[in-house]
């Protein structure tokens, strides 16, 4: 047992050590892995991104108010059959730092979420689609910015045949004609 | 076969002073080197870059000089907290031949900088970064601030924003250090 502790507490200062370098020693964002979006044809649906942003660090929101700060940008790979409507971002927090206690930025800290609207055309043909996009942001700490980054994103919309209208002779559909 | 722990304690040990000692190593040499070797304790690596009016400025050319070179970004508001000091000691310790040098570490347009740079009132030049200088400079963070004395040696290094006091030691230091000859600029 006091081998075990010795070991662990060896270990966790080693683990120390690796922290006190200046700068992150990963992304500072990361991204929860998406649920699967299932979405009928012709009919929007919505996917929810879900981030991360590691303690001790904020990203600009996608409306940081001081100039020349760059916003976070969610950026998805267009794709066929299945439009990208509008990305919703959530609002920053108006928060200040310890470089500049008198300037709130607008920031996202924590856990954020962003949605992206999909929607697919009638003509989609049933089954899974992968997307992909990009997450650009730029990260700071209490003392100190990082330059901007891309943080790869990926979802899945599974689309699902549009129930049929009952009663209703596609024949004589007025589509049909047009 | 039964396990000694005083021998596994000993292992776990070594393995643990290795792993640390790996640690300080590989960060020293990250933190130090420009993929040439140490930079602290040996001559700035010199560069040539194009001032926001568009003029060359070759590091070397102020030698003689002391130098605070300064690595910042227009979206990096720490860097904005520490330009007005550097205003400052601009004014201050300038007529004894100390040079501060900013070099923009941006994707900003040169239009942007300088916009931005007159807002801050900035009395030094401001250089037009480039990839290649901020890799042999190591500059991952902004600011990222260096002190080269007048003989272009350089001296120290700052990561982040620092107090006033921090600065003006090493500028002090920057400027005791060397000789003091024309600088060519």
């Amino acid at each position: 047992m006091r081998i075990l502790l010795t070991t662990a507490l060896l270990v966790l200062s080693a683990y120390a050590v690796a922290q006190d370098d200046f700068g992150p020693r990963g992304p500072v964002v990361t991204m929860a892995p998406a649920a699967v979006v299932t979405a009928v044809q012709g009919k929007p649906a919505t996917a929810t991104l879900e981030f991360h942003v590691a303690s001790g660090y904020h990203i600009n929101s996608n409306m940081p108010k001081t100039e020349f700060l760059i916003p976070t940008v969610l950026k998805i790979d267009a794709a066929t059959d299945i439009v990208i409507g509008k990305t919703t971002y959530p609002d920053g927090v108006d928060q200040s730092f310890p470089f500049d206690p008198d300037e709130k930025l607008n920031v996202y800290t924590g856990d954020f979420k962003v949605d992206v609207l999909v929607r697919p055309l009638h003509s989609v043909q049933p089954g899974k689609y992968a997307f992909r996009g990009i997450l650009k942001y730029q990260a700071c700490d209490n003392k100190a910015c990082y330059p901007p980054k891309q943080l790869p994103v990926t979802f899945d919309v599974k689309i699902a045949r549009a129930p049929r209208t009952p009663g209703r002779n596609p024949a004589q559909s007025p589509d049909a004609h047009q | 076969m039964k396990k000694n722990p005083l021998i596994l304690f000993f292992i776990a040990a070594i393995v643990a002073a290795m792993l640390i000692t790996g640690i300080r190593i590989a960060r020293n040499n990250r933190a130090n080197s420009g993929g040439t070797g140490q930079l602290i304790g040996n001559l700035a690596p010199d560069f040539t870059l194009q001032t926001i009016d568009g003029k060359p400025l070759k590091l070397s050319d102020l030698r003689g000089k002391a130098v605070l070179l300064n690595f910042w970004a227009t979206f990096c508001e720490p860097c904005k907290v520490e330009m007005p000091w550097f205003v400052e000691l601009q004014k201050e310790y300038g007529p004894q031949g100390f040079q501060i040098v900013g070099v923009a570490n941006d994707d900003a347009s040169s239009d942007e900088i300088s916009k931005f740079a007159k807002n801050m009132g900035i009395n030094y030049p401001i250089l037009i970064g480039k990839d290649s200088v901020s890799d042999t400079y190591n500059v991952s963070v902004l600011p990222t601030t260096y002190f080269v004395d007048r003989d272009g040696k350089l001296i120290a290094r700052e990561f982040g924003l620092q107090s006033r006091s921090v600065f003006v030691d090493h500028i002090k230091k920057a400027l005791s250090q060397g000789q003091a000859v024309q600088a060519r600029r």
